[in-house]
């Protein structure tokens, strides 16, 4: 039976969202391999919203998620995303950081879009946007840790990207896998 | 006044060492040391310990021999240091008595590295840790009531440092992960808090070992538990503090890193040593540390291309560390902080802790039953009539440790409590 929440999202609907995310992640995969990738405002900047984004994201998946693994996941990501934010907002209070902009305190009209997908994803498809979108965040979260990790105008910034960047790396491997299994 | 190992001239390797009876000084006597004299010496204890170690633990992953060599050569030097620094350590010093020694060096240790830490995020590493250490003196200072010491910790400690609760041990105990800081990096932080970072690790590390091994010699339970209880936060202490070095620093660096920071010490212990014999010691253990530093730069140099100039500053280092009072300071960092405590690398006061945080359900598991640290003080006022502190600065900073060292009326009993209530 159709719930009325999946009434009010029709196909159509759910292929012009998924285009969306998938649009918002190629700009979001440009955008880190550019500004992200070099200058340590728009580093943080990104870095900070991407923990944001995952939090919300794993709290709505810890709700609405019906499979117990995509469940686990979504808790995994809160918690290592809690303590990215934490390293994060460390780093800026260290001299090596003198200078670069503080860190943003909301999101961005790109991730919420995606966050507005998310609740509004019908039931029956929730696991599965939650985690083609998961595919999405981190290929771009990879590049951009990687990236600055790599060509980054900050050292300490760089040392927070080199700390980071296998943890999202393994997040996406994960999200890759478990998204095979559901088909 | 200032200091440049790299300009200095220290003795050839080939003449340091020593026979057996050159390295056995005659130790201090214990009624007699100045306070600050036993602390360098524990100090430069645990320093020549970490030497060894890190020596050890590089020698087990460099495959070249040349350098392997050269680690085992100045090694075998730095273990004949320990040796002759550790054992001017008398045997008729109590293991309670030399703990009082330890907790002393940590409070005024990391004290004097917290007030010169140029870094704002350290300065509250060092902030969180010293009043940890703080309450542990004054836990294991009624302990030592209890165990028979014929003397009171103050006759350890002198006139120079308070013995008063801090935050309390009961609530040092944290989740694991909530123990990592935030690294600095060598390519950018200042050079004196990659000094101080290494300095405060050593402490903290042999303070660790120390307990792990020293802790279970008492045949008193209470004494045995508490040591117990304790040795495990000097485990959190050391997480805490080695977090704070930079992990991607290659091994030579690291060891001439290592070799830059004894001769800092070693010339921190020489010029503000009061006893001459051990300033004698001093003196000739710093000869040493500079050729190790020699040799290291040469190593760095040649294998990985790395020139000391880039790494270290041009005109040396303007302050020693001294071991000096920081009483007001000690107050001032309770005042301000002692309901702190952490997530992740962040400090936050207690009650900002969510719900459900790791912390909470931690402290339950670990704390279910007798909690020693707490034990101990009420026993000392059953058997006492009281407990045993020692201050000179007027009444404790904060209300609810005025009277009480046990934890009711705290802000952390408040919290806890809470947690259990709804848990």
């Amino acid at each position: 039976m159709m719930t009325q929440r999946n009434e009010k999202h029709d196909g159509l609907h759910r292929a012009v969202d998924k285009a969306s995310d998938a649009l918002g992640g190629m700009v979001g995969r440009a955008s880190a391999n550019t500004a992200g990738s070099t200058s340590a405002g728009a580093f943080a900047e990104n870095a900070a919203i991407g923990d944001m984004y995952e939090i919300a994201a794993g709290k709505l998946a810890l709700r609405h998620a019906r499979s117990d693994r995509v469940k686990a996941a979504a808790m995994k990501m809160i918690d290592d995303h809690t303590t990215s934010t934490h390293q994060l907002r460390s780093a800026m209070l260290m001299n090596e950081t003198k200078g670069v902009p503080p860190l943003p305190d909301s999101i961005d009209a790109r991730r919420k879009t995606m966050l507005d997908h998310l609740e509004a994803a019908p039931a029956d498809k929730f696991d599965v946007t939650y985690l083609d979108q998961q595919i999405l965040a981190h290929k771009e979260t990879v590049d951009l840790m990687t990236g600055f990790r790599d060509t980054g105008d900050n050292a300490q910034l760089r040392s927070f990207a080199a700390g980071t960047a296998p943890v999202v790396q393994r997040h996406l491997t994960h999200m890759e896998h478990l998204r095979a299994e559901l088909g | 006044m200032a200091f440049n190992p790299l300009t200095e001239r220290g003795i050839p390797i080939e003449r340091q060492f020593r026979s057996w009876s050159e390295l056995a000084y005659q130790p201090y006597d214990t009624r007699e040391v100045h306070p600050y004299t036993r602390c360098r010496v524990i100090l430069m204890n645990g320093i020549e310990v970490e030497a060894i170690i890190n020596s050890h633990n590089a020698a087990r992953r460099i495959a070249d021999t040349g350098v392997k060599q050269m680690l085992a050569l100045v090694r075998k030097a730095e273990q004949q240091q320990q040796k002759a620094v550790n054992w001017l350590i008398p045997g008729s010093e109590s293991t309670i008595a030399n703990t009082i020694g330890y907790e002393q060096v940590a409070v005024d240790l990391t004290s004097w590295i917290a007030r010169h830490e140029p870094d704002p995020y350290l300065n509250q590493v060092y902030e969180f840790g010293v009043l940890e250490d703080y309450d542990h003196l004054y836990r294991y200072a009624n302990l030592m009531d209890l165990m028979g010491e014929r003397r009171k910790a103050e006759e350890i400690t002198g006139d120079l440092t308070e013995i008063l609760p801090g935050r309390p041990t009961i609530f040092h105990h944290r989740h694991p992960h909530d123990e990592l800081r935030r690294p600095m990096t060598v390519e950018a932080s200042s050079f004196q808090s990659i000094l101080n970072a290494l300095t405060v690790v050593s402490a903290e590390q042999q303070t660790m070992n120390f307990y792990m091994n020293a802790g279970n010699r008492p045949e008193d339970p209470m004494a045995r538990s508490l040591y117990l209880e304790i040795a495990m936060v000097e485990e959190q202490h050391v997480s805490h503090y080695e977090s704070i070095l930079d992990p991607t620093t290659p091994e030579l660096l690291n060891l001439a890193l290592h070799e830059y920071n004894e001769c800092w010490l070693y010339w921190s212990c020489m010029v503000t040593e009061t006893d001459p014999r051990i300033k004698q010691v001093w003196e000739t253990h710093l000869a040493m540390e500079l050729e190790h530093l020699r040799l290291a730069c040469e190593m760095m140099k040649e294998v990985d291309g790395i020139d000391p100039a880039t790494v270290f500053p041009a005109q040396g280092i303007d302050a020693p560390m001294t071991f000096e009072p920081n009483k007001q300071y000690v107050r001032d960092v309770l005042a301000r902080t002692v309901d702190n405590s952490a997530s992740d690398s962040q400090f936050v006061p207690v009650d900002q802790l969510p719900a459900g945080h790791r912390f909470f359900d931690y402290q339950a598991t670990v704390n279910a039953g007798d909690v020693p640290s707490e034990s101990v003080i009420r026993r000392h006022r059953e058997e006492f009539g009281g407990e045993y502190r020692f201050a000179t600065e007027g009444s404790h900073p904060i209300a609810s440790l005025q009277e009480s060292g046990t934890t009711e009326g705290t802000t952390y009993a408040q919290v806890v409590e809470r947690h259990m209530e709804n848990a």
